[in-house]
């Protein structure tokens, strides 16, 4: 069979209206993933390229606890050997006071050794080398620390037991951007301070890092295996530069998950609108198709001509999308360069778009499946009777239909490499689809029934039935986009209203950590308040019912996990706002062995029953509970809690510290805070309110970034509504010449077709609204146990934006059909 | 005073590189109440003549005034209330509006008008032509010769004092042709009406009281008559 170059040419620029909007709507399908999964991959790339420096050197090992003997003495033989270079650290946070003792601030210390960082380099203000300034007795810090205790360089600061002098600020360190998200600003001590400060206490939370420099770097990966295999890793962590998590990584990599749920979701909407917009230009094609059926051309040529035409328009949508996502690449990298390594170079990974490619073409033959079926139902008797086809058969849809949503389920589980999450994730989209979809039709159904006097409104909503019109699967997309960015604006506010904002009353505003257990009596006296101790006791879960935790498998969860480090404690009751979900009480009066009492969000990590078994190490030593009782929290609330709780004589000779926390008038946070640490050096106190307004301004910052790409999903319902109002454009052309003739002015007809678009907009966003007001109402109450608020005004505005935009577009779409004189069109006609 | 008068109409269209006059300085003027029917060959641009008259298209040059109001260069919004109220057409194509049923394509000039009672003078006129039982009906749903009468009543809702009919039998057997053709005529007079029509057809032209000719744009002849006299 011949392809006739011209037919093709000829088809496509006579639908180029149609052929745009199709392109548009592969484009975007691509775009935003495209985009976010590459620039994952980008970002990955560029901290590999530099990897050395953010991590500042070849091998690391990281633990909470000073190493264990052999790790140690592996090291000193490696170094005396000549084999490699080393250089420790240690990144602990402590209260910094002014000389005056008048104002203090939580900072986070880097007790650093000479040779630190063995690659990269700490910019200082002074332009000096680290280790030429960082000297016994002087200090170097963040630029903010000046600024939150009016100090400047020279000045002499209070750090735990010691004074030091401030001799510079630091610009930037390689092995962390200065503008992630931690509780204070930076401060480096030089290594020989370290005892001086008192600040080592048992059980503190002091992260022990050791860099080492390989000589041959060829040595590298077998070193880290040897060194792999002498740690205890339980909790020591030998890496690579190159497998070394970093928080960097960790930071790119959840955010980046949220980004590739918006990048799924755009691509769902926008598939849509491809099955949409290629069906709309197909029904523009029908009369012509059944014309050159009924003069002879079959059924196979027509689908062959007209899938070129699909792959070529294809092609060009994939080309701009792929093309769009670099730009969209370079601006995320540009919008959170602040959360890189400086210097950290930008490099676009191409292997990334390739997937994107093959992504693409894989999302046009899907989604245009359905529509380039349906061809072969167009019979030349369409000449005579313009009907919708009807499909002959049903199955090959259903099972272009269930391949979608495989193909989807794989993309998800791809990208969120996380079954649990990706199964919560199809159904929660699947269920907002199907609601949206269920109520949608319920609603169009009962308008269709309704007797409407008014004629415009009658006609509008007679318009909204139209032959070949989209309305349901344009309210659908829209409602499911609308939906997705109202929720992330209602939870962000709510969460903002719960914390920031209005700070709960009932619950303390600040925590003070690492108090010793000889220093109760003391601190309440200081406080001058009755206070409420609660022990600390450091551990890692090992074993659940004899069998070891996955360390790797847990480490690679998006949620919780039971790698971590936790804190348990002892206590004889229960808490105010808990409750027992299994067990009787606390612990069981039957049992002789040690008893632990989980929290519930403990067996969310991995499925626990009473009676089951769990080995902790607590500082190397091991110790095995049996689970006496499940608890609860009842409301969600800035109270401390603990996942594991045990009974006082347990735990009571472990190694510990001791937490507190209280609810202080704002005004008060400062002086008591200076009062607490001049007292006893040691105590971290955190200001929670402030901690949690840093937190939600960064959270803001990215949740726009969310939101900004989450509204690209509307595009691809305003693409739909244009196809929608191209496809059933000789209709409209019809009704408006009609109306015109009859004696009806423009206004008459732009009012018929405002109202069936404000009926769009208006009921897709009242939906979207309620939806997410439920949703978000629901996860408020049920999952993060906070107050709801509805934000009705912000509602109202979103929902008035989205009225105007369906609207706009819908009537710009229209105007050349507005501006169609009846006459054009009376010619036009075949037997006029 | 001539409820339709036209002076010196020309209407030229332009394609490609080529003018083609369709219309050439045509003159005339009808009075309230008369049956006219412009008649000529095919291409004679009778068709176009009548949308001059109508106000459905502006002349290239030339004056045209229906009850002595100029509509030539009238906008389109200027010209939707003379057609509501003073107009009604009948095409050879029907142009029913298909979303409608036969009622409300009826009763819709009604309803633009502001009439309160749009829906029972539809179902007057529908029983009158004999489509009572199609008042609910979509056009889709109707005959070649019930659309035509359905399309004759929607002209005649209003009352117009001018009604333009485009060869509203051209697409009729002869039976429903006869049959609108009468329904036409009587409406016409029971409303007191002025009819102008285009056709080829002489048995039509036959019933007219009035018969203007053209021929290659130009008005040739223009004969006013007895109705059943010959041509």
């Amino acid at each position: 069979m011949m392809i006739h170059p011209g037919f093709i040419r000829r088809e496509i620029a006579r639908s180029s209206k149609q052929a745009v909007v199709f392109i548009l709507c592969v484009g975007l399908s691509l775009v935003t993933l495209t985009a976010f999964s590459g620039f994952s991959k980008s970002i990955h790339q560029s901290l590999l390229y530099d990897a050395r420096k953010l991590h500042a050197a070849d091998i690391i090992i990281r633990s909470y606890e000073t190493l264990s003997e052999p790790l140690s003495r592996a090291i000193s033989e490696y170094v005396q050997e000549g084999r490699v270079a080393l250089a420790k650290y240690h990144e602990f946070y402590s209260v910094i006071r002014t000389s005056d003792d008048s104002t203090s601030v939580l900072s986070q210390l880097k007790v650093v050794e000479k040779g630190y960082p063995f690659y990269g380099e700490v910019l200082l203000q002074s332009g000096r080398s680290l280790h030429e300034v960082l000297t016994s007795g002087q200090v170097v810090v963040a630029p903010t620390l000046l600024d939150r205790l009016g100090l400047k360089i020279g000045d002499t600061i209070q750090v735990g037991y010691t004074s030091l002098s401030i001799q510079d600020v630091v610009l930037s360190e390689p092995d962390r951007p200065i503008s992630l998200f931690s509780f204070g600003p930076r401060v480096f001590i030089a290594a020989e301070d370290l005892d001086a400060l008192g600040l080592l206490q048992t059980g503190s939370r002091i992260r022990h890092v050791n860099l080492l420099k390989v000589e041959d770097n060829a040595q590298t990966d077998v070193l880290v295996h040897r060194l792999s295999q002498i740690a205890d890793l339980e909790r020591e962590q030998v890496d690579t530069f190159q497998t070394a998590r970093s928080r960097i990584k960790r930071f790119f990599e959840k955010f980046m998950f949220f980004l590739n749920l918006v990048g799924i979701f755009i691509l769902v909407v926008s598939g849509v609108g491809i099955q949409s917009t290629l069906t709309a230009l197909l029904n523009e094609k029908q009369y012509a198709i059944a014309i050159m059926k009924a003069l002879g051309a079959t059924n196979r040529h027509i689908l062959v001509h007209y899938m070129v035409i699909v792959l070529l328009l294809g092609s060009i949508g994939m080309g701009a999308g792929i093309l769009m996502g670099i730009l969209i690449q370079y601006g995320l990298a540009n919008l959170l360069s602040v959360f890189l390594p400086p210097g950290t170079p930008f490099l676009i990974a191409w292997s990334g778009l390739v997937e994107s490619a093959g992504l693409g073409m894989l999302v046009l033959l899907i989604f245009s499946f359905v529509p380039l079926y349906r061809l072969r139902d167009m019979h030349p008797v369409m000449v005579l009777r313009q009907d919708i086809p009807v499909l002959s058969s049903q199955w090959p849809v259903f099972a272009c239909y269930g391949m979608l949503a495989l193909f989807f389920f794989g993309l998800v589980i791809r990208h969120m490499q996380d079954v649990r999450f990706g199964l919560y994730f199809m159904a929660g989209l699947g269920g907002l689809i199907m609601i949206t979809t269920l109520v949608t039709y319920a609603m169009l159904s009962l308008l269709r029934r309704q007797h409407i006097q008014n004629l415009a409104f009658r006609q509008a909503v007679k318009g909204l039935f139209r032959k070949g019109g989209a309305t349901q699967t344009i309210m659908v997309s829209m409602t499911t986009a609308l939906c997705v960015i109202f929720s992330i604006y209602l939870l962000e506010q709510n969460l903002n209203a719960t914390f920031v904002t209005s700070f709960p009353q009932d619950s303390p505003n600040l925590f003070f950590l690492d108090i010793q257990p000889d220093q109760t009596t003391a601190f309440s006296k200081n406080v001058d308040k009755n206070v409420l101790f609660y022990p600390i006791v450091r551990a890692r879960v090992t074993h659940v019912n004899s069998a070891p935790i996955n360390r790797k498998a847990e480490h690679s969860k998006k949620r919780d996990n039971l790698a971590r480090v936790f804190n348990l404690t002892y206590r004889s009751h229960l808490l105010d706002d808990e409750l027992i979900l299994e067990g009787k009480k606390l612990y069981r009066d039957d049992w002789q062995e040690i008893q632990v009492s989980v929290l519930d969000t403990v067996i969310d990590m991995q499925p626990m029953d009473i009676g089951d078994t769990i080995q902790f190490n607590i500082q190397g030593v091991p110790l095995i509970a049996r689970i006496s009782s499940i608890r609860s929290r009842t409301k969600g609330s800035l109270r401390p809690f603990f996942y594991f709780v045990f009974k006082k004589e347990t735990l009571i000779s472990a190694p510990q510290t001791l937490f507190s926390a209280l609810r202080v008038s704002p005004e008060d946070v400062g002086p008591l805070q200076t009062r607490v640490v001049k007292q006893f050096p040691n105590i971290n106190v955190i200001d929670v309110s402030e901690t949690i307004r840093v937190f939600a301004g960064i959270m803001k910052q990215l949740s726009g970034i969310v939101q900004g790409f989450s509204a690209l999903s509307i595009l691809a319902g305003v693409l739909i509504l244009i196809s929608s109002v191209f496809a059933t454009r000789a209709e409209r052309i019809t009704e408006s010449v009609y109306y015109k003739i009859l004696g009806a002015k423009t206004s008459f007809v732009v009012k018929v077709f405002s109202l069936e678009n404000l009926f769009i907009g208006l009921t897709s966003s009242v939906l979207a609204v309620v939806i997410s007001q439920v949703e978000t109402y629901l996860i408020c109450r049920f999952v993060l146990e906070i107050d709801f608020q509805m934000f009705l005004l912000s509602c109202i505005s979103m929902m008035a934006g989205a009225v105007v935009l369906v609207n706009g577009v819908g009537i710009l779409s229209a105007r050349s059909i507005l501006e169609k004189k009846p006459i054009t069109y009376l010619r036009e006609q075949p037997d006029a | 005073m001539n409820i339709l008068e036209a002076r010196n109409l020309n209407k030229t269209y332009a394609v490609e590189n080529r003018r083609i006059t369709v219309l050439k300085n045509i003159s005339l003027s009808i009075a309230p109440g008369e049956f006219v029917v412009i008649s000529g060959s095919s291409g004679s641009g009778k068709t176009t003549l009548l949308t001059l008259l109508s106000g459905l298209d502006q002349p290239s040059s030339g004056y045209v005034a229906i009850q002595g109001q100029e509509i030539t260069g009238a906008t389109e919004d200027e010209l939707a209330p003379i057609r509501n109220r003073m107009i009604g057409f009948v095409f050879q194509s029907f142009h029913l509006v298909p979303s409608m049923t036969a009622k409300e394509n009826i009763m819709f000039p009604a309803e633009i008008m502001g009439k309160k009672d749009a829906e029972q003078t539809a179902l007057r006129l529908l029983r009158r032509v004999g489509l009572a039982d199609r008042a609910d009906n979509m056009p889709s749903q109707l005959s070649g010769g019930e659309k035509q009468r359905v399309s004759l009543c929607r002209a005649m809702v209003n009352q117009p004092k001018l009604l333009f009919a485009d060869e509203p039998t051209g697409n009729l057997d002869s039976e429903n042709g006869n049959r609108v053709l009468s329904q036409l005529i009587d409406l016409k007079t029971e409303q007191g009406a002025t009819l102008i029509l285009v056709t080829h057809n002489p048995d039509i032209a036959r019933a007219a009281d009035r018969i203007m000719t053209l021929e290659d744009g130009r008005l040739i002849q223009d004969i006013s008559r007895t109705p059943g006299q010959g041509p």
